[in-house]
């Protein structure tokens, strides 16, 4: 068991300018699970393999526990890690995958026979241990890369999107035992994937990065609740949140028909630099339903109703053409996405009127894209 | 017949299949023989087949009847003197001595070629350093060009340049070697001495084919996906343990492929020798298999006699190919499949 610490870690691949990973500070406390989750490109995958030692650190340092490790080998750095396409070794049968590294390691025959049988019976791999990866289902292997990797009982896990070759409905049990199964070995784990749901319903904290830098570091509930920026809180929910440019006058924000009010200490915190204009988004389930009139309400035509049973989601623009321009969402620019009671929902043609609920509104500085102090 | 028709159903005989519903019999849907079918099979079966029989099978079976006579070669007469030809090869010193030397090229040359051009190609894709990505030693580029220069050169060209490189008094390893002050190399005969006359044609051999499979090692290892070679690494396989444990495993059967290639070539090599050294070498040391054949064709006008050699030099060929599937076998290839 050990911390991680990235130390100002960069990493500047060969022949690129910009850094593909750019002095990235980072604790992960020992035992805990952390999900590095951002768009593909965003240099998740890079900080993994920077930790494993697969990629050069090009400056900063990164410590495993409180040993310092930029420059020790793959090998020497105590951990295992799980990859996407599992990386098994295809001429060998399960039990020597899973036994690979303790043979290495010189363990005596029989301890590594015991320590592959003990990890197999965790991930119900009993019967399998002869086969030979080419056998085996695809949930199956990556159960067995899992096993790799808790066999050696290292000091830190690494998964890199280890989920993503799986089809939906095994992504979703797996996601939870492998959940589960790191809350009982207790290993600190540091875990990669571009889908906010596993980020989200996975880690203990979640780690956000974008072009190389990192956006926030936070509880699943603290990223929902707070996001730091703009970025953060678009990629971060679903469906994403709605964003909006709204001008700032008489105290409210104003889109078309839309004049939500401001709190005395958001307006002292908008700068010159925003000209005058400020970020606000409001999630889709953070609405409400109201009649026309209503104050702090707006319009929206609907265009689109997604029934999923348990919630509905209106997709619609605001009335006022102009003002629709300066909104975008998950469906895209112009669309604002609303959840509705999923037992009436309006019609496609509608126009709806609704009011954000209080204290949902996420107001950003739109020169910035940093969080206001509301 | 009519037993393997049943089988061909997908039925047992005397079985009625119980549920759905029954499909007309297989057999109805066979096509017709229209001009358009005739027209394919000839081009692409008849013709190829046709080629390939009066130009493959016909000399093999032609070799092999006249290996069973004394023609000359020259002369319409011949006669059927049965196995008289391989008695006499077998009591033949000059050629049992011929087959010793190809049999040690076969077994010496493939084995000392594939095992640098391993080495080589493992160092150029692997064998950098061991943090970061997974690369091979610095400069790997450009050894890898350099590498495939010998084998550009024609065969006989490779032959007649160590001749002179090997020359006695005026060739550049006796230079260097009496230049370093070793004087006793000086007109040292590196190949009119029966001691290094083998050793130093199985050096050229080797030379000319390395940069060749070290190319085709190297494509082999690229297609190991790159994730394999870094969980190995992870796992705390160094160099030598992840060329053992990883690359030989992954990639045997292009090893077994390329030791069945250079072996055949390794059991010829007729071009080498016969340039390096016409006669035969130094009491026939390096004279092989094929150049006693051309001789006695050719040079003793025995047709019928070399004839029985060339089948010989194919059977000996065709056994090295089994030994080599055998090794490879019993060595855990059968298990590449995986179970099911």
């Amino acid at each position: 068991m050990a911390t991680v610490t990235y130390d100002h870690a960069s990493r500047i691949y060969p022949g690129t300018e910009r850094p593909a990973v750019d002095a990235l500070n980072l604790e992960v406390e020992d035992g805990e699970f952390l999900v590095l989750v951002g768009p593909s490109g965003c240099g998740k995958s890079t900080s993994l393999r920077m930790l494993a030692g697969l990629e050069d650190v090009n400056s900063g340092r990164i410590l495993i526990g409180d040993r310092d490790v930029t420059d020790v080998q793959p090998k020497d750095r105590d951990i295992a890690m799980v990859f996407q396409n599992y990386a098994l070794y295809p001429h060998m049968s399960v039990a020597d995958n899973m036994g690979f590294a303790l043979k290495i390691a010189g363990k005596p025959k029989a301890e590594i026979r015991q320590r592959v049988e003990e990890a197999a019976k965790i991930l119900d791999l009993s019967e399998y241990l002869d086969r030979k990866p080419k056998a085996l289902s695809g949930g199956q292997r990556q159960r067995v890369a899992m096993g790799r990797a808790i066999v050696r009982q290292p000091q830190v896990f690494l998964m890199d999107e280890p989920l993503s070759n799986l089809d939906a409905k095994l992504r979703v049990q797996t996601r939870t035992q492998i959940a589960s199964l790191q809350r009982r070995l207790g290993v600190t784990t540091v875990y990669v994937t571009h889908d906010q749901t596993e980020a989200l319903t996975m880690g203990d904290r979640i780690c956000v990065l974008k072009d190389g830098v990192l956006q926030q570091v936070g509880t699943p509930r603290d990223m929902y609740d707070t996001p730091q920026n703009v970025f953060v809180a678009g990629f971060i929910g679903s469906p994403a949140m709605n964003l909006g440019s709204f001008k700032v006058a008489d105290g409210k924000a104003n889109l078309g028909g839309a004049h939500i009010p401001l709190t005395r200490t958001t307006l002292d915190a908008i700068t010159d630099e925003d000209k005058g204009e400020i970020t606000l988004g409001f999630r889709p389930e953070a609405t409400h339903l109201v009649s026309e009139g209503t104050e702090a309400s707006f319009g929206i035509r609907v265009n689109l109703v997604e029934e999923l049973g348990s919630d509905a989601f209106v997709y619609g623009e605001m009335l006022d053409k102009e003002a629709s321009e300066h909104i975008s969402s998950g469906a895209g620019d112009a669309q604002v996405i609303v959840r509705v009671e999923p037992r009436n929902p309006p019609m496609k043609g509608d126009t709806v009127y609704i009011q954000i609920e209080d204290g949902q509104k996420h107001l950003f500085s739109s020169a910035t894209g940093q969080r206001l102090p509301e | 017949m009519t037993l393997s028709g049943s089988v061909i159903d997908g039925q047992p005989p005397n079985q009625t299949t119980p549920t759905g519903p029954v499909p007309g019999p297989r057999r109805g849907r066979r096509r017709k023989w229209t001009l358009d079918r005739i027209s394919f099979f000839i081009v692409f079966l008849g013709l190829p087949l046709a080629l390939f029989l009066i130009f493959v099978i016909n000399p093999f079976i032609q070799a092999g009847y006249y290996s069973l006579t004394n023609w000359s070669g020259f002369s319409p007469e011949q006669e059927f003197v049965g196995l008289q030809n391989f008695i006499d090869l077998a009591q033949d010193p000059r050629f049992t001595n011929a087959v010793g030397n190809s049999v040690v090229l076969g077994l010496v040359v493939p084995f000392v070629t594939l095992t640098i051009a391993l080495i080589f190609a493992i160092l150029i894709t692997i064998g950098g350093a061991g943090r970061g990505q997974i690369r091979g030693v610095k400069g790997a580029g450009f050894y890898r060009v350099v590498s495939l220069f010998p084998y550009v050169i024609p065969g006989i060209a490779i032959g007649l340049i160590w001749r002179l490189i090997l020359d006695p008094s005026s060739g550049l390893v006796n230079g260097v070697l009496t230049g370093l002050g070793l004087d006793q190399f000086e007109s040292f005969a590196w190949l009119g001495n029966v001691t290094t006359a083998m050793p130093a044609s199985i050096f050229v051999i080797v030379w000319g084919f390395v940069g060749f499979y070290m190319l085709l090692f190297i494509a082999a290892i690229k297609g190991i996906p790159a994730e394999i070679y870094e969980a190995a690494r992870l796992d705390g396989a160094g160099r030598a343990r992840m060329s053992w444990s990883i690359t030989l495993p992954l990639i045997r059967d292009n090893v077994q492929t390329a030791y069945i290639y250079i072996g055949i070539m390794a059991l010829d090599a007729y071009v080498y020798m016969q340039a390096l050294n016409p006669q035969g070498g130094p009491d026939s040391s390096t004279l092989v298999m094929s150049q006693q054949l051309f001789r006695t064709a050719f040079a003793e006008s025995k047709f019928g006699y070399a004839s029985a050699m060339g089948v010989v030099i194919a059977l000996v060929t065709l056994v090295f190919a089994a030994l080599v599937f055998t090794v490879n076998r019993l060595a855990g290839g059968k298990d590449e499949g995986g179970a099911s």
